[in-house]
């Protein structure tokens, strides 16, 4: 991508260990991503990808491991204050208030002060949604829904976005106009984390991939990399399609019975 | 129609607060997710507290108004506020019974300190009139209703059009994206009980000059306030204010009509309650909002006691029994009453602890099965056919109970039920049907030569041993295959359907069983006072049950048991004059105990998540420490991130 | 109840579901599906997320109300029945979110399983048991405790156990049944590698001995390349591929679909469905 991902992450991820009740979903994952960075990350549903993002966003608390925002341990903090801190999470499905209006959406996510000025401007490269601003967000249709949704972390002056789905159930013209914006805001130096089925697409935008399987870190490599052959093997986790450098985080260990097909999982992407 | 008109005004006068008190009940109600029956005990406090300071202490009527709104009205919000939060996710009978524990405790606090009988007092409002075309209005009806429209107007400008007003619907929409959009959830849940605390103390002060200040009537309001927010489908606003003028204006004008047909007296004030119960009726689960967040799991079934501590309990509780008639002597009575409340509370206990349902309207059910019970034995039926008859002529009506339940859970099957006993109560008790214009019923003992049964001490044994007959049954229900699909159907109707059961079955089967054993309680009660009458089984009487229940242990048998003692038994030990904190005792002790509930189940949850956790962790942690994760390490990431 | 060996021609064994549609309002969840769940096989339904597999899973078990067409087990048209019924229709099931009678011990979960069935919709079957009844559920509930090696916590509270073991309670249930079709709805979700692996064996077991027919919606693709004889893969509501494993894996059609190719690329290829 256009800024190389050197600097301090933004946010990262450390060890994260996170569920719900007592059902465990991630087992360990870290992940990071620096100012203009877009990391993806890719998986079957189950794999912990929606929870990863929940921990991040502080909605979910880990269990253990550790998030951190510009260096700073934010783990125990709540979500408000890490919206304050730059974080703006685009949940799935559909991260808008349907009984609101369009423009009360908008509104309530931007910051008391100087917010309401970002709505012209988003307006513009959505005017669909200006034709609706009084409109009910829940009689929107999908695609406006989401359109809706992206266009929040907008007015909200990010520094760094998580996207859960945002191509769920959309037309591919849809889905361009959605990620032509999400591109002029990575091109705006905001960090993107990605969460996507439509894998090419993400390949294309993303700087770095990370697939996870089962909770854990199936493969990460930077984008340029991998194939999506080899995001399909680490995704199926049956093929092992030939990723070098394999298993550096000790999944395959934990279960040596089922080496061949599982082990997979482990593989990790190797070096540019 | 100009016969007409004043009662139109009047209909919307009280309308206006009606729709007041729906408004902050839906409110809240939507926000929380916790639905406030102690809605209208807020309202008593306030209107007692406002006449205080405004009689008493001489502080003008608006400085009063506005402390009470204002300081009372925000107190109650900041603390039911911290009771939702606590109560967030708990099963609805939980959040049921700790509201109800409030009422409770309000409205007793207030019978204590201010007497539970009515006080009339002066209107603080100019009571002059002015000339509308056709009727005369008084100016303090017409500053009520504007301050009900201007109150309500105010409420729906400010969800309308102010940042915390929109946060608050938000907050309905989806708590967990309000938080994500930089909100303080907790913090705009609180906003919206302050309001609603507000709103609830405003329509007290509004409404006690009309209805004068009574504890109960006051905190009655609340199903004013229910009726209201159903024709809103507890949810929209302005249906909830016009649901309220609506029951107003046709309560007012009802008043009119049936004036002159004496038998349909009771039916304009008992319209809250039709309407309730008719919208309810009217509604599937599904249609209606479901502002509970997340079940947490049912675990308050404990494991029973080794057989040996039991059976040592069991002869010694034997002993107590034989002894109590020997040594109590003139309280003797009091025991004889606390043996048909066991069997009141094993019925109960079946419903609520072993099928998860819930009533409100047990003691209607009781009361019927006392009138059968009564009318069988007056019309020479033998004694014991007379009591198992009592029992049968009950389960049609529980069965009709069941119908809100196949339909209907938790709040709403609350609300159902609740409406039921005050129709049972205010239209039926005094009909021919059940006591009659005279209020109660004869109710004999049984006669057995040989056996001295209608004595003090002989019905003592009887009843115990009918209860203790009626304990082994529901022991053995909850024991058979009957036992074990309640237990199922409490904690995942989904699944106990999938594998081919009927729920519809089961709870009309809970619900009638539960009715028999309470109509035969009824007849054990009546025959106990010589007499069925309505005394102790008003639709309050329903409420505190269920909340003395609560605090009376998980056990089916020995929670009745201590339900039973701390009902009928505690209060005769009680010096003059402490009876009356008895309603406040248990409403405190049942907020404790919702509170307790809904923390122990956290609590489970807790050590459960603790148990299944630690053993992986440990066989984790030593792999975790061999293994050199380059995500975990920075300086290994930062140089693969490098190009 | 007929055994299900008794069953005459191929097609009237398993589970049938034919030319299926369900529409949500206006959006086709599910668009002319058909596919068969023969006994003694596993029959995996699979493809990327929204492509229809929980509402035909829904349909299937009669939480989903179909716009057209039919659903057969055994031979006996289940359509219309609703979820009670398709039990006494030879069809039992697990949940995605776990649905155990948590304050209820382990063996009487499992007993309800076929306990549940014989109580019915009748109130006289729902307080007695009729003679022989209890010794049978007992001997079947203790039959699948053992098999799914749940034997040592047959006692235990099912609201304490770890994830794992609940959904091995879940479908120790479901096998107690005596059920001719199992329909499993992601029964590896939230299952570590290990205990996926345990499950899938034990899954082939079962199926191996007692010859019951299995549907499985599943995300893990190693698990459903480990133990399915046939796959059928979905997208976007329709039937995209139907063969092995094997096959499915290595399929472009499968691939793209889980890739997120655009749905237009994929109607081009002529979908290979049948077996």
């Amino acid at each position: 991508m256009t800024v190389p991902a050197t600097a301090t992450p933004i946010l990262e991820l450390r060890g994260v260990v996170a569920g719900y009740g007592e059902t465990t979903v991630l087992r360990g994952v870290s992940a990071e991503v620096a100012a203009g960075g877009v990391l993806a990350i890719l998986g079957a549903n189950g794999a912990g990808k929606s929870t990863l993002l929940r921990v991040a966003s502080g909605v979910l608390r880990p269990s253990s491991g550790s998030v951190l925002v510009d260096g700073v341990d934010v783990t125990r903090r709540k979500p408000g204050s890490r919206v304050r801190l730059g974080l703006c999470h685009i949940p799935d499905p559909r991260g808008i208030f349907p009984s609101l209006t369009v423009r009360e959406n908008l509104l309530l996510q931007a910051p008391r002060r100087g917010g309401a000025a970002r709505v012209g401007p988003v307006l513009a490269t959505f005017p669909r949604l200006e034709q609706r601003l009084g409109q009910a967000a829940g009689t929107l249709s999908g695609g406006e829904q989401q359109m809706l949704a992206v266009a929040r972390a907008y007015v909200q002056r990010p520094r760094v976005v998580l996207l859960d789905e945002v191509s769920m159930g959309l037309a591919p013209n849809l889905v361009d106009e959605i990620f032509g914006f999400l591109r002029t805001l990575a091109e705006q130096g905001v960090a993107l984390v990605i969460v996507e089925q439509f894998v090419h697409r993400a390949l294309a935008m993303a700087d770095r991939v990370l697939v996870l399987a089962r909770g854990r870190v199936g493969l990460s490599a930077a984008a340029g990399v991998v194939g999506e052959a080899e995001i399909f093997g680490a995704y199926a986790g049956v093929a092992g399609t030939g990723v070098a450098g394999s298993n550096g985080n000790g999944v395959a260990r934990a279960e040596p019975a089922r080496g061949g097909a599982r082990g997979a999982r482990g593989a990790r992407g190797s070096r540019r | 129609m100009r016969n007409f008109l004043p009662f139109i005004v009047v209909g919307v006068t009280a309308g206006s607060v009606y729709g007041l008190a729906g408004l902050g009940l839906v409110l809240t109600y939507r926000t929380s997710g916790v639905f406030n029956f102690a809605h209208g005990a807020l309202a008593t406090a306030g209107s007692y507290v406002f006449y205080d300071l405004w009689t008493r202490y001489h502080i003008p009527w608006p400085l009063a108004a506005a402390i009470c709104v204002l300081g009372l009205g925000g107190l109650f919000g900041v603390g039911l506020e911290r009771l939702s939060r606590r109560l967030a996710g708990a099963p609805a009978v939980v959040t049921v019974v700790a509201t109800i524990g409030l009422l409770l405790g309000i409205e007793g606090t207030v019978a204590v300190h201010y007497g539970a009988e009515t006080q009339l007092v002066k209107g603080f409002l100019p009571t002059s009139t002015f000339r509308l075309p056709g009727v005369n209005v008084g100016w303090d009806q017409a500053i009520v209703v504007l301050a009900g429209v201007a109150a309500s107007a105010g409420l729906a400008l400010m969800l309308a059009r102010t940042r915390i007003g929109t946060a608050m619907r938000g907050v309905v929409d989806d708590p967990s994206l309000l938080e994500i959009t930089g909100f303080d959830a907790t913090a705009v849940r609180r906003a919206a009980w302050i309001l609603g605390g507000g709103v609830a103390v405003l329509s007290g002060i509004l409404i006690a000059p009309t209805i004068g200040l009574n504890p109960l009537l006051l905190s009655y309001l609340v199903v004013q306030a229910f009726a209201a927010a159903a024709v809103g489908r507890f949810r929209s606003l302005p249906a909830t204010f016009g649901g309220g003028l609506l029951i107003g204006v046709v309560a007012a004008l009802g008043q009119k009509f049936t004036s002159n047909f004496p038998v349909l007296l009771g039916l304009p004030a008992s319209l809250p309650f039709l309407v309730l119960a008719v919208v309810l009726l009217g509604s599937r689960q599904a249609t209606l909002p479901r502002a509970g967040m997340v079940r947490r799991p049912r675990l308050d079934r404990l494991t029973p006691l080794p057989a040996v501590p039991t059976a040592v309990l069991g002869a010694l509780g034997l002993v107590v029994v034989l002894a109590i008639p020997s040594v109590m002597g003139a309280r003797l009575p009091v025991y004889t009453s606390a043996a048909a409340y066991v069997i009141v509370f094993l019925s109960l206990g079946f419903l609520v602890k072993t099928a998860g349902q819930v009533s409100l309207c047990h003691a209607a059910l009781v009361a019927v099965g006392a009138v059968a019970f009564s009318r069988l034995a007056a019309a020479g039926v033998p004694w014991p056919v007379a009591l198992l008859c009592a029992g049968l002529v009950t389960v049609p009506v529980g069965a009709l109970v069941s119908l809100p339940a196949i339909r209907l859970s938790g709040v709403y099957l609350a609300l159902a039920t609740f409406a039921f006993g005050l129709l049972m109560e205010n239209l039926v008790y005094r009909t021919f049907l059940m006591f009659g214009s005279e209020g109660h019923r004869l109710a004999p003992r049984p006669d057995l030569p040989g056996l001295a049964l209608s004595s003090d001490r002989g019905y003592y044994f009887l009843a115990v041993a009918i209860a203790g007959a009626v304990a082994v049954a529901i022991g053995l229900l909850q024991r058979s295959r009957l036992g074990r699909l309640l237990a199922a159907l409490a904690d995942s109707p989904t699944a106990l359907v999938s594998f081919g059961a009927s729920a519809t079955t089961l709870l009309v089967l809970v619900f009638c069983c539960s009715a028999f054993f309470a109509g035969v309680a009824g007849g054990v009660l009546a025959a106990g006072n010589h007499a069925a009458g309505p005394a102790g089984l008003g639709s309050l009487q329903s409420l505190l049950w269920i909340a003395v229940l609560a605090i009376s242990g998980n056990r089916l048998t020995s929670s009745a048991i201590v339900a039973a003692v701390l009902l009928a038994v505690v209060p005769s030990y009680l010096p003059e004059g402490w009876q009356n904190f008895q309603p406040v005792a248990f409403g405190v002790v049942a907020v404790v105990a919702a509170l307790l509930a809904a923390k122990e189940t956290d609590w489970v949850a807790a050590v459960k998540a603790d148990l299944s956790r630690s053993p992986r962790r440990h066989s984790r942690s030593p792999g975790r420490a061999r293994v050199t994760d380059p995500w975990r390490s920075p300086v290994a990431s930062r140089q693969e991130a490098a190009p | 109840m007929k055994h299900w060996l008794d069953g005459g021609g191929h097609d009237l064994d398993g589970l049938v579901v034919e030319d299926l549609t369900v529409r949500f309002g206006g959006v086709l969840a599910v668009d002319g599906l058909s596919l068969a769940s023969p006994l003694g096989m596993i029959t995996g339904l699979i493809g990327p997320n929204g492509a229809g597999k929980s509402t035909t899973f829904g349909a299937c078990s009669g939480f989903v109300r179909p716009a057209k067409g039919r659903i057969r087990c055994g031979g006996l048209d289940v359509t219309h029945l609703p979820p009670s019924q398709r039990a006494h229709a030879g069809i039992g099931r697990t949940f995605q979110r776990i649905e155990l009678f948590d304050s209820l011990s382990v063996i009487e979960n499992v007993a309800l399983g076929l306990e549940a069935r014989l109580a019915g919709s009748s109130p006289l079957t729902a307080v007695l048991s009729r003679r022989g009844q209890g010794s049978a559920v007992a001997a079947a509930a203790r039959e699948a405790l053992t098999r799914c090696g749940l034997s040592g916590i047959a006692q235990e509270r099912a609201g304490v156990l770890s994830t794992g073991q609940r959904r091995l309670v879940e479908f120790a249930r479901a096998l107690a049944g005596g059920f001719r079709m199992l329909l499993l709805d992601e029964p590896s979700s939230g299952l570590d590698g290990n205990e996926v692996g345990h499950f899938g064996d034990l899954l082939r077991d079962v199926v191996r001995s007692d010859g019951l027919g299995v549907l499985i919606v599943e995300h893990d693709m190693s698990l459903i390349a480990e133990i399915c004889d046939h796959v059928y893969v979905l997208d976007y509501g329709r039937l995209i591929f139907s063969g092995t494993p094997g096959e499915a894996l290595t399929s472009d059609v499968v691939r793209a679909a889980y890739l997120g190719t655009s749905p237009v690329e994929l109607s081009a290829t002529p979908a290979p469905v049948g077996r």
